[in-house]
């Protein structure tokens, strides 16, 4: 303590004039920098700044930008990418053609992600047990650990790629959560399998045939308690469902919910044809097992 | 001593700081932007310009606060933090500049512009002006300048290289940073062939 306060007395002694230096130097770098920002000033068209608080600022990547940002700045060039933003849908859109003086036509319905499987863990067959890394992409390098090349391999690379938590893996099978989704693609992306199909949804929930499986119907029946085995059912019907590669698909050109359709539905024998989207709770049960003979 | 050995000893001066004392290849310094922004040949450009000039604007201005100010009251200590602090004010400046006049090459650039604050090879010319003792000013502006001319060089040789790298059949497991790495140790081992060239 006694030699502390001396030591103390020199070093503030020797201190002043670093700092003042300091002090001088920062102070007179600062008056240049400050001149110059004045004089080398970026005027930024303001439409580009409206039209970011526009945006959802997510950054999600779905428009083919790198970011909110960067889609308003090419957005404000051209305005044909009005309709580009998925997570902002036709009042991002409406918005923006506000800002820019046009008028967005009402194009399209919002498009929402439709995983093309059903089988729960149950239905599916497996000829081995997979050990390797937990993901969809690593396990689909590995031929036939699950017996269904289509399906979906309930991973959940796609409920990692949601950053909107709107994907769950329930029972081996990826759940798309239509409240929390806003239709940014990433898990349409994200799927090994491309299962998960962007679809316009003219209404809340619409039909939708949950099955990608292009096997015969006999391999498919084998492999899969739940698969479509293209019996032509449906199509007979209603023609907004078409068989191709033994698959049934629905034409989202034609798409009607009209009561053919509501039949289709109910005849379907592996009852691959569900509904999905908000506000229904029957189809989150697991499909009812159909009696083989 | 006359003009011409003034004129001389500035010009080998020029020289033994691009090709023999290169930062980048003799003494390592300024790695990060050289293997970062390498990538295409008229970025590496843009970003040896970018170091040039901000190399020289603060070798000029160091050189003259360390001589006329921190040596004159004894502050040689506070050398590193008024050396970063001009270095970073020049940076700003260089960002300002490219933004307004030359936006397309400021976006490519990306964090590496701010990152030239970092650089270590700029601190490292600041500071070897007085490891070297360098008492003449249009000797330190030569030598600074020179140092920036060597680093645009040595980024664009790398940048050429590259480009070219793109094309060849690479082994799989060398593919990107470590053939990159192999490439700068040849090429500064290629340099080392300058030692010696001036007495």
């Amino acid at each position: 303590m006694i030699l502390s306060y001396p030591v103390l007395c020199v070093s503030l002694q020797q201190i002043w004039p670093a700092g003042a230096i300091m002090v001088g130097l920062g102070g007179s770098f600062a008056l240049v920098l400050l001149i110059a920002s004045i004089k080398l000033k970026v005027e930024v068209d303001p439409k580009i700044e409206q039209i970011q608080k526009a945006l959802p600022g997510i950054d999600c990547g779905a428009c083919g930008y790198a970011g909110c940002s960067s889609y308003a700045k090419a957005v404000a060039k051209n305005p044909e990418l009005i309709g580009k933003c998925a997570p902002g849908g036709a009042a991002t859109a409406a918005k923006i053609a506000d800002i820019l003086n046009l008028q967005v036509s009402s194009g399209g319905h919002p498009q929402r992600p439709v995983v093309h499987c059903n089988a729960r863990t149950d239905d599916k067959t497996f000829y081995a047990t997979y050990q390797g890394i937990e993901s969809c992409t690593a396990a689909n390098a590995l031929a036939n650990v699950q017996a269904c090349k289509f399906g979906c391999l309930g991973f959940g690379d796609c409920v990692e790629a949601c950053k909107f938590d709107a994907l769950h893996i329930i029972d081996g099978l990826a759940i798309v959560d239509y409240e929390k989704c806003t239709g940014c693609t990433a898990c349409s992306k994200a799927c090994p399998r491309n299962l998960i199909e962007m679809v316009p949804f003219p209404q809340e929930n619409i039909i939708t045939v949950a099955c990608s499986s292009k096997e015969n119907g006999k391999t498919t029946r084998q492999m899969c308690k739940a698969g479509c085995i293209a019996c032509g059912l449906c199509a007979k019907q209603s023609d907004m469902f078409v068989i191709a590669e033994n698959l049934s698909k629905v034409d989202y050109q034609k798409y009607s919910d009209d009561e053919k359709v509501k039949t289709a539905m109910q005849k379907c024998p592996t009852k691959v044809i569900i509904r999905v989207g908000k506000n229904i709770e029957a189809n989150a049960q697991p499909v009812e097992k159909t009696t083989s003979e | 001593m006359t003009l011409m050995d003034t004129v001389t000893a500035l010009i080998l001066g020029f020289i033994s700081i691009v090709l023999i004392n290169n930062l980048v290849f003799s003494k390592f310094l300024g790695i990060c932007p050289y293997l970062g922004v390498s990538g295409r040949i008229d970025m590496a450009f843009g970003m040896g310009l970018a170091v040039t000039f901000v190399v020289t604007m603060a070798g000029t201005l160091t050189w003259l606060i360390d001589h006329l100010v921190l040596m004159k009251f004894g502050l040689e200590v506070t050398r590193y933090v008024c050396f970063i602090l001009v270095i970073a004010g020049a940076v700003q400046l260089v960002e300002m500049y490219l933004r307004k006049f030359f936006p397309s090459l400021y976006e490519s650039f990306g964090i590496f512009l701010p990152l030239i604050t970092t650089n270590c090879a700029i601190l490292g010319l600041c500071l070897f002006l007085n490891l070297w003792e360098i008492d003449n000013f249009v000797r330190a502006v030569v030598l600074s300048f020179g140092a920036g001319i060597g680093f645009t060089m040595a980024i664009c040789i790398m940048a050429g290289i590259r480009e070219n790298l793109e094309l060849a059949d690479i082994p799989k497991s060398l593919k990107g940073a470590p053939i990159t790495l192999i490439t700068a140790g040849l090429l500064a081992l290629a340099f080392m062939g300058f030692a010696g060239m001036i007495k």
